[in-house]
């Protein structure tokens, strides 16, 4: 609980941990933003206007979180390889072994910090998102009752439960690859490269892949049918998806498997450096 | 190999010990059956060339690194996988100090604190107090000098109010005020019964911080004992004589000294270098008197640099390289 706690003050003052927010929130913003000014122009094509979907409550809450999946997921793991990578390479990982702390429980609390970071940030996101798509519905002059649907307000706190968990899932994925690169760089660089390689190997290899961890992410709040930013109807390839609870399970066992590999690689690593 | 000084095969009494001690890197042998004993209550200076061992000793005292053959016992209790309880009472600094360079130097402390052993939170404020950082423990580690860093690594070591303290290089980046306040810190732990194991280069800082000495070469102990008893069996004594007595008087005292101990101690003032125990400068004025030669200059001296390059000169010799190509350990 110590390193829980000391860890979590130290990604509140770590300024990766603003910045990442801040370009998810830049970026979800400037889509919204985007979408609606171009997509309300009175002679905008139907295509460009059935964009104005991102901005329809109550639908734009599947939507704005499943924005923060796809993209968030990208730099949730950026952020477990960063926090991870770091604590190889700037020698705070060793200060504590040597003071004879267990290697398995620093892993584990810092990790279970990153996850409270990682649930605070799409919290923040999300909220952010809603608002932003507030605003653009009314410069879209869009109709905002949607805005307090009670069953899809209902459904909320199950989607950001599992929405949080998928993403918690992908900031494992960095936290195991920088803690084997044992670098902040080489696990960022090696985080991304998984990232995209996923969506590469969709193109060859359509149904292995959805039981990846980036597409099985993505599976978890989605609806049958319905697209997203990270697949489906929304662009990209078209990837056959996991149900949700199936997705969920397949989530879980990615998790607990990135920790453990994280966990076992650094109990029996030779510390230098 | 253990000049003067009381270790054997016994651990008693020793705060830290390491018997047959390997570790490989790949087949590369870093260690090579290291015995290190390091009596409780003592500054003990860890001295050894590039590459002899010493780092890798550090690492495997502090559990970052394991060996591959032998044993280690920190503070009388055996010390493998598995026994990182023994760390709560060593304090450390293994290599350059590794702080989070966007927290204070105080944050630093804190977060520290929350692994190993306990720490009270007034504990964190006397120690910036004592390494003198109290001023700019608000500041970002990354707006610290190096040897601000060093002095906070320090203070961290010191964290838990360890018994054993292992510090490898403690005076890197150091000024020369602070290099003063470290040796006086180490050496008030030392006299309130706390051992402190120390790796450097400074030879020179060694010589005057540490009680016991244990010199490392090529992965394995080559000395190891109480400084002053080793510097007196290997003590120098300068003699100064007339430029053109210079090779009568190395004749005369050609006797006194082992074969090659009587050599130019450099320049061309006619200063004679002999190898022999400083106590023996009587001997060396009276010689020269006897051979009709008198000296203008007698000095008598030992210094552990000299001890130093004569115990570890094959494994200099033994580099494919030197430093500036100057081979064979040259002063």
């Amino acid at each position: 609980m110590r390193i829980f706690r000391s860890t979590l003050r130290k990604l509140i003052r770590r300024p990766a941990s603003f910045v990442t927010l801040g370009i998810l929130i830049a970026l979800l913003a400037l889509i919204l933003f985007a979408v609606s000014i171009t997509a309300s122009q009175p002679d905008a094509p139907p295509q460009q206007r059935a964009g104005l979907q991102l901005v329809t409550f109550p639908e734009a809450y599947t939507i704005i979180l499943s924005f923060i999946l796809g993209l968030g997921g990208l730099f949730a793991v950026i952020y477990g390889a960063a926090v991870a990578g770091s604590e190889w390479s700037w020698g705070t990982l060793k200060s504590a072994v040597a003071r004879g702390e267990s290697r398995s429980r620093y892993q584990l609390g810092t990790f279970a910090a990153i996850a409270v970071m990682v649930g605070i940030g799409m919290l923040i996101a999300f909220g952010v998102g809603i608002g932003v798509a507030f605003v653009g519905a009314t410069i879209a002059g869009v109709s905002t009752a949607g805005l307090g649907d009670a069953e899809t307000l209902g459904t909320m706190p199950e989607l950001l439960g599992r929405g949080w968990l998928a993403i918690v899932e992908e900031g494992a994925l960095g936290f195991a690859i920088a803690t084997l690169a044992r670098s902040q760089l080489a696990g960022i660089g090696a985080g991304i490269a998984v990232y995209f390689g996923e969506q590469f190997a969709s193109i060859f290899l359509p149904d292995i892949v959805k039981y990846l961890p980036f597409n099985a992410a993505n599976a978890v709040v989605a609806t049958p049918g319905e697209g997203g930013f990270s697949g489906g109807d929304g662009g990209g390839p078209i990837i056959a998806s996991l149900e949700p609870n199936e997705a969920l399970i397949v989530v879980v066992a990615w998790l607990v498997g990135a920790l453990v590999v994280s966990t076992l690689f650094t109990e029996r690593a030779e510390i230098s450096g | 190999m253990k000049d003067g000084y009381a270790s054997s095969v016994t651990t008693d009494g020793l705060a830290l010990a390491t018997r047959g001690l390997v570790k490989r890197y790949g087949t590369r042998p870093a260690l090579a059956g290291l015995d290190l004993s390091v009596p409780t209550g003592v500054v003990y200076g860890f001295l050894g060339p590039n590459g002899a061992g010493k780092t890798t000793t550090m690492r495997l005292l502090t559990g970052l690194i394991h060996p591959d053959a032998g044993s280690i016992e920190v503070l009388g209790k055996p010390f493998g996988r598995g026994d990182r309880h023994r760390l709560f009472e060593v304090g450390s600094l293994i290599e350059s100090p590794s702080f989070y360079p966007y927290l204070s130097g105080r944050e630093n402390l804190r977060a520290l604190a929350a692994t190993g052993a306990v720490v009270a939170a007034a504990r964190i404020e006397e120690l910036l107090e004592l390494v003198g950082l109290r001023e700019r423990a608000a500041d970002k580690v990354q707006t610290y000098s190096l040897g601000m860093k060093q002095r906070l690594g320090i203070a961290a070591a010191l964290l838990s109010d360890p018994r054993l303290l292992l510090l490898d290089e403690p005076a890197n980046g150091l000024d020369p005020a602070g290099i003063v306040a470290m040796r006086e810190t180490l050496r008030h732990l030392a006299s309130i019964g706390k051992t402190v194991f120390v790796s450097s280069h400074v030879l020179g800082e060694v010589e005057q911080l540490a009680d016991v000495i244990g010199i490392i070469a090529t992965g394995r102990l080559v000395r190891e004992g109480r400084i002053d008893t080793l510097l007196q069996g290997a003590g120098e004594v300068r003699v100064r004589v007339a430029a053109e007595q210079i090779e009568a008087a190395r004749a005369a005292l050609a006797g006194l000294a082992p074969e090659g101990g009587v050599m130019p101690a450099g320049g061309d003032d006619g200063w004679l270098s002999i190898r022999i125990e400083t106590t023996r400068a009587a001997d060396v004025n009276r010689t020269l008197a006897e051979a009709g030669i008198f000296a203008s200059g007698l000095e008598a001296g030992s210094d552990l640099e000299s001890l130093f390059l004569e115990l570890t000169r094959d494994e200099a010799t033994g580099h494919e390289g030197t430093f500036f190509g100057v081979a064979g350990g040259s002063r």
